[in-house]
């Protein structure tokens, strides 16, 4: 089972309801099933309005179901973590790891003024997913790690 | 994800969606959606209770679709809320299948 890990871990009494920063995911599509409670739990800790948390959501969804199935191909037994960290009033970051090969969703010469001619469009690797996270995030980062990726995914909560 | 389909006048099959299209809920509601396909003609996927739609729900929308067209059928998209629409309209999906608001014109989209 996936485990969610605290940053802390003697947690002062009074935040113990405080979720934890960091949630690892098993490289299986099921696994994303923990993500929700956890961005439901952030977005009470954080105040994330309700707009901003769809585009949480599905960001997350998007950028982590590319990683299991594209990143690790769909090979189960690997793992990726996401970290939520604020930075500054306003502003949540989510910085997705993983130890894949490289793999820049961010980079893509993905045709964005052009209309998709086919519905297979929408159902290709990184297609149009990567237009979603653009239209639905404040910024996009990604960085090759030694051995893995990372991809930072910000949202301003003032939108 | 709950899915239940009504049959209306002039042969058009409505089918209402309620929940989160995510990949869970993309996941329930697949094979019904393609069992539906293979008998409608004229399809109205009624949104207004979807709350959520991510890339896996987008594709659990467009098969079924891509089926009835491919047959000759017609498909329209019904209500959705504002973000939702937002991520059938970033995606380019409302050029493929129509979104309405007004149930009148939705039907009339179909005849």
């Amino acid at each position: 089972m996936s485990t969610l890990v605290s940053p802390v871990s003697a947690m002062p009494q009074k935040d113990i309801a405080k979720p934890p920063s960091r949630l690892t995911l098993k490289s299986q599509l099921d696994d994303m099933a923990l993500l929700w409670p956890w961005v439901e739990a952030l977005a009470l800790e954080y105040a994330i309005p309700e707009d901003a948390l769809f585009g949480v959501h599905l960001c997350l969804e998007e950028a982590i179901s590319n990683v299991i199935r594209h990143g690790y191909n769909g090979e189960p037994g690997h793992t990726l973590s996401v970290d939520c960290v604020s930075p500054k009033a306003h502003e949540v970051l989510f910085v997705i790891e993983d130890q894949a090969p490289p793999f820049d969703p961010v980079s893509g010469s993905i045709p964005e003024e052009q209309p998709a001619s086919s519905p297979m469009d929408y159902l290709r690797p990184g297609g149009r997913g990567i237009l979603l996270m653009r239209k639905f995030s404040g910024s996009l980062a990604y960085e090759r790690l030694p051995g893995g990726n990372r991809l930072t995914i910000g949202f301003d909560l003032t939108r | 994800m709950e899915l239940s389909t009504q049959e209306l006048d002039g042969g058009v099959t409505r089918v209402a969606l309620d929940g989160r299209m995510d990949i869970a809920g993309a996941a329930a509601v697949d094979m019904k959606m393609n069992l539906i396909a293979g008998s409608a003609n004229k399809l109205l996927i009624d949104l207004q209770k979807v709350t959520f739609l991510g890339s896996m729900g987008l594709r659990s929308i467009v098969l079924p679709a891509r089926a009835v067209k491919s047959k000759g059928g017609k498909v329209v998209l019904f209500a959705p809320t504002e973000m939702v629409e937002s991520v059938l309209k970033t995606s380019g999906i409302d050029a493929i299948l129509p979104v309405h608001h007004d149930l009148a014109n939705a039907l009339a989209a179909l005849q």
